[in-house]
């Protein structure tokens, strides 16, 4: 792993304002890296401001207060996004949705990448179907390619999952894993699934909620190809424990490992 | 296995639904003939259906004339009002200060019973077929408007999150999310327009006319002629078939990913 930095923020708040005019402050004086070829996992409860950081970093919203600076590899800084839902488009077909940042991005890439990705997430001969004739794992598959089509900076991840059911979800975060991989992405993940968190990423951030903030790095010691007989192993616990005794101490009382 | 089989179950009992319905017209008609024979219900003020059907075939009336005049104006009327609405549902989306401006009236002009302002149109535009046009027009405006920036509005905010992220300003994420999310809601609202378009041409040709299906209508009112009232009614359920069903083909048609409820 080089040490290159793909993003790096600097005491980052984000302040809005609210209909009672008080403004409030989603985030606050946040500051961490994400380097080149890492996935970087930001845990937390529910509304601490985590989707926010993605948004930062995506410059869909611009930070109130610090700064971030973007690496541009290649002159360009683009990122793909994954969200709670699948979030495709109904009228597109699977082919369209996945091309879709294909046609915004200028310089995104050859088309021949649409078809390596419809290969690797095992989608050969659905290219035409709609999304209303998917599963919802598919849907999910399809929305995961379309965040790599474009060989984007960096992939953001808003708790990928959310919504599906155990098995599947434990089979497409080994997909996701083995695809990051296979790519060489540098990817972060903000959930509040301990477990994802720690199979998916080589660092764990813990952050707090009102303002968030980040009050604790727990790093993942596993082997880089992570494979799901994992799952049952010491260091694996041992990196959830660490994980969620980080979160109790922050007295949010309402943390679950997975849902 | 039990899948395809409770699939062949579905389709079995939606064709004897079918079925029943067919059954429940045929006999619904045939009760009538019999009723207005037995009940004595004099012919000229309650017509049975046989003597509906020949009444086609008298050449008192000039049907084909009538009728297309009816669809002429509910056609065109109903074209207008809805590249207007649409035109007006994109705008208001576009600015939210246009839409604070605008939205009032069309509230107002909403919750109105838009046939009462028939008679007063007249006085206004003079018995011209513009007239009849217009209301036509103020009828199909509004469902259109309505849904339409609906669907312009209620997109999902991750698609938009999507795009601005990649680049994309506010004219792409309107036509590769806004535009395409409206098409459903559009084909709601010409379903709504079409109806209303019939509604609209009738009650034109109510006020002021002396051709089409609503003339016809009124004009046997003065002669007790039902018969020929029944005649119109038959064809404007026709009409009103032939529109609707054929938005619902369109929409099916141009809406293959489309969830059909």
């Amino acid at each position: 792993m080089t040490s290159a930095r793909v993003v790096v923020m600097e005491g980052v708040g984000k302040r809005y304002p609210t209909a009672k005019g008080e403004d409030v402050d989603a985030v606050a004086d946040v500051s961490f890296e994400v380097r080149r070829g890492e996935t970087l996992a930001i845990v937390g409860p529910s509304g601490c401001g985590k989707s926010t950081l993605l948004r930062l970093i995506a410059g869909v919203d611009s930070p109130t207060e610090g700064t971030i600076e973007r690496e541009r590899s290649d002159g360009r800084f683009v990122v793909g996004y994954v969200f709670q839902e699948s979030s495709l488009m109904q009228w597109r077909t699977v082919y369209d949705n996945i091309k879709l940042p294909l046609e915004v991005v200028k310089d995104g890439g050859s088309t021949d990448n649409v078809d390596d990705l419809i290969r690797m997430i095992g989608m050969k001969g659905f290219e035409n179907s709609y999304p209303i004739e998917l599963s919802g794992g598919m849907q999910r598959r399809v929305s995961l390619a379309r965040a790599f089509v474009h060989g984007p900076s960096i992939v953001l991840m808003d708790e990928p999952f959310t919504g599906v059911d155990e098995l599947t979800k434990e089979a497409l975060q080994h997909e996701l894993g083995t695809m990051i991989r296979d790519l060489g992405a540098t990817a972060m993940l903000v959930t509040h699934d301990i477990e994802e968190a720690v199979f998916l990423s080589h660092r764990i951030l813990i952050m707090s909620p009102r303002p968030g903030s980040i009050v604790a790095e727990v790093p993942v010691d596993l082997p880089p190809v992570r494979d799901p007989s994992m799952r049952t192993s010491i260091d694996f616990f041992a990196t959830a424990k660490a994980v969620r005794e980080k979160l109790l101490e922050m007295h949010v009382g309402n943390v679950r490992p997975s849902e | 296995m039990a899948r395809s089989s409770t699939k062949v179950g579905r389709d079995l009992s939606s064709l004897t639904g079918r079925g029943l319905s067919f059954l429940s017209f045929v006999l619904g008609l045939a009760l009538w003939e019999v009723l207005v024979d037995v009940l004595e219900i004099p012919r000229f003020l309650f017509p049975p259906p046989s003597q509906v059907f020949q009444i086609y075939f008298t050449g008192d009336i000039r049907w084909l004339d009538h009728t297309l005049v009816t669809l002429r104006s509910a056609v065109t009327g109903c074209a207008i009002g809805v590249a207007f609405g649409f035109l007006l549902a994109v705008l208001i989306t576009v600015s939210e200060m246009l839409s604070r401006i605008v939205m009032p009236y069309v509230v107002a002009l909403q919750v109105l019973p838009k046939v009462a302002i028939a008679p007063i149109l007249y006085v206004m535009l003079g018995f011209t077929n513009t007239s009849r046009v217009i209301l036509i027009v103020i009828l199909t405006f509004f469902p259109i408007v309505i849904n339409v920036s609906t669907g312009l509005s209620s997109v999902d905010r991750n698609l938009v999150y999507l795009l601005n992220s990649l680049g994309a300003g506010n004219v792409r994420v309107f036509y590769k999310v806004r535009l395409p999310n409206s098409l459903p809601y559009f084909f709601d609202g010409l379903r709504i327009a079409v109806s209303g378009a019939l509604v609209g041409a009738i009650v034109a040709e109510f006020v002021s006319s002396n051709e089409g299906l609503g003339f016809l209508i009124l004009n046997s009112q003065y002669t007790f002629n039902t018969t020929a009232a029944f005649g119109a009614f038959v064809i404007l359920t026709i009409l009103g078939l032939a529109l609707y069903g054929g938005v619902v083909f369109l929409g099916r048609r141009l809406m293959p990913w489309y969830e059909r409820v």
